[in-house]
């Protein structure tokens, strides 16, 4: 199957997903039951949840964060995560601009 | 419903420049169809269709007003009128003897494009269904002006149809629609996305004056199914509320292209679309996540 892209750019390189504070977390498995994307998993032992699928996740939703009351869930930056997206489509467009753009920017050293 | 803008292309005055500016930037931000004095004088018979379905702006120079009189001539009532000279006796601007325009030229130029978006703004902004407002003439002018897509392209998978505008809206990755008319948009939620969730029973808008930057959240909808976070295709603050879709959210399964959810004054509309994508190229998108779904 062909590479899951957001916004023209692979979903691969975007960090965009929930991070579980542990200290904070109780694992009430809201966020869990709430999430229709299966991005986290639960499990046996000390931790009980955590993010198995972060490119699961959908880029700049942050809608589990507000079942969490404990205030757990943190998601990066968003105009950060929308710089990267700009940047990273930037070099898309220059890696179509032809090879020598491509050599030139990702030559090896 | 189009603009039309006839400008002054006084060659012999800056007022003249300031005005073909005023008319290049209605032109480029707002869509405005460029009547030029010179040629409506000559041969009117090439304007006969914008003259009979546009709204007009007309922009003159200085006080002999020969745009406003060509309109009078084509017996076409124009729907805001300005006068350059009027606007720089009144802020005291400087345009210099020559004919290029400076930083204050052009500054008198934005101010006369941002003020006429404005009032267009107002003329269309207020819709039907924003509130207590009663459906008058401008709610009818908002109806036009607003127009719902007259064409769609169908993506078909398995037994569900996706509609999507052909043209006219912009959508963002979250499947998320804004229709941009003046200075004004409106939001929201793709045909692709109502289906996904199925019923929806609440919308959970952002409140009035609300800040949003471009893929910030702008309220939530929520079905039967899921919770649904609105990602704002454009950065901007919130003037209207679509009481109607508050108060009836099942009109979104409706009619996902008419449900607007939120209106809003983009702050930085020529940026936010780089990011946005057309009709042709979100139905490509739709097709994709369907199959991949």
């Amino acid at each position: 199957m062909a590479e899951s892209t957001f916004m023209g750019v692979p979903r691969s390189k975007i960090p965009w997903a929930p991070s579980i504070d542990y200290e904070k977390c109780d694992f009430c498995m809201e966020c869990d039951e709430f999430c229709p994307h299966r991005v986290f998993e639960r499990r046996d032992g000390d931790v009980k949840l955590v993010v198995a699928n972060p490119e699961n996740c959908v880029v700049f939703c942050r809608a589990c964060a507000k079942t969490c009351g404990p205030d757990a869930l943190s998601f990066p930056d968003k105009p950060a995560t929308v710089a990267l997206i700009k940047r990273l489509r930037a070099a898309e467009t220059a890696l179509q601009a032809g090879p020598d753009t491509v050599d030139k920017k990702e030559g090896e050293e | 419903m189009k603009l039309a803008v006839l400008a002054c292309t006084g060659l012999d005055k800056a007022e003249g420049s300031v005005a073909r500016e005023v008319a290049i930037r209605l032109a480029e931000e707002a869509g405005a169809r460029i009547i030029c004095p010179v040629v409506l004088n000559c041969t009117p018979a090439r304007y006969k269709k914008a003259l009979a379905e546009d709204r007009l702006i007309v922009v003159d120079g200085c006080a002999i007003q020969c745009a406003g009189r060509l309109a009078a001539a084509a017996q076409k009532k124009p729907a805001q009128k300005v006068i350059v000279s009027d606007v720089v006796k009144k802020t005291g601007a400087t345009l210099g003897a020559g004919l290029r325009l400076g930083a204050e030229g052009l500054g008198v130029a934005r101010m006369i494009v941002d003020d006429i978006e404005a009032a267009e703004a107002a003329a269309c902004g207020r819709g039907p269904t924003s509130g207590e407002a009663p459906a008058g003439a401008e709610g009818a002018t908002a109806a036009v002006r607003f127009a719902g897509p007259s064409d769609f392209i169908v993506v078909v998978h398995d037994k569900y149809e996706f509609r999507i505008p052909a043209e006219g809206f912009l959508f963002n990755a979250n499947d998320v629609w804004v229709q941009v008319c003046g200075t004004r948009a409106r939001v929201g939620i793709s045909d692709y996305m109502q289906q996904h969730l199925t019923d929806i029973t609440f919308v959970d808008p952002p409140p009035m004056g609300y800040v949003v930057e471009q893929f910030g959240e702008l309220g939530t909808v929520e079905s039967i199914k899921a919770t649904f976070e609105v990602i704002s295709p454009v950065s901007g603050t919130v003037v209207s509320l679509n009481q109607a879709v508050i108060d009836a959210p099942e009109s979104i399964n409706e009619d996902p292209y008419g449900a607007w959810i939120v209106e809003l004054e983009p702050t930085s509309w020529e940026q936010d679309r780089a990011l946005l994508v057309d009709g042709p190229a979100y139905a490509a998108e739709v097709e994709r996540k369907a199959s991949e779904y």
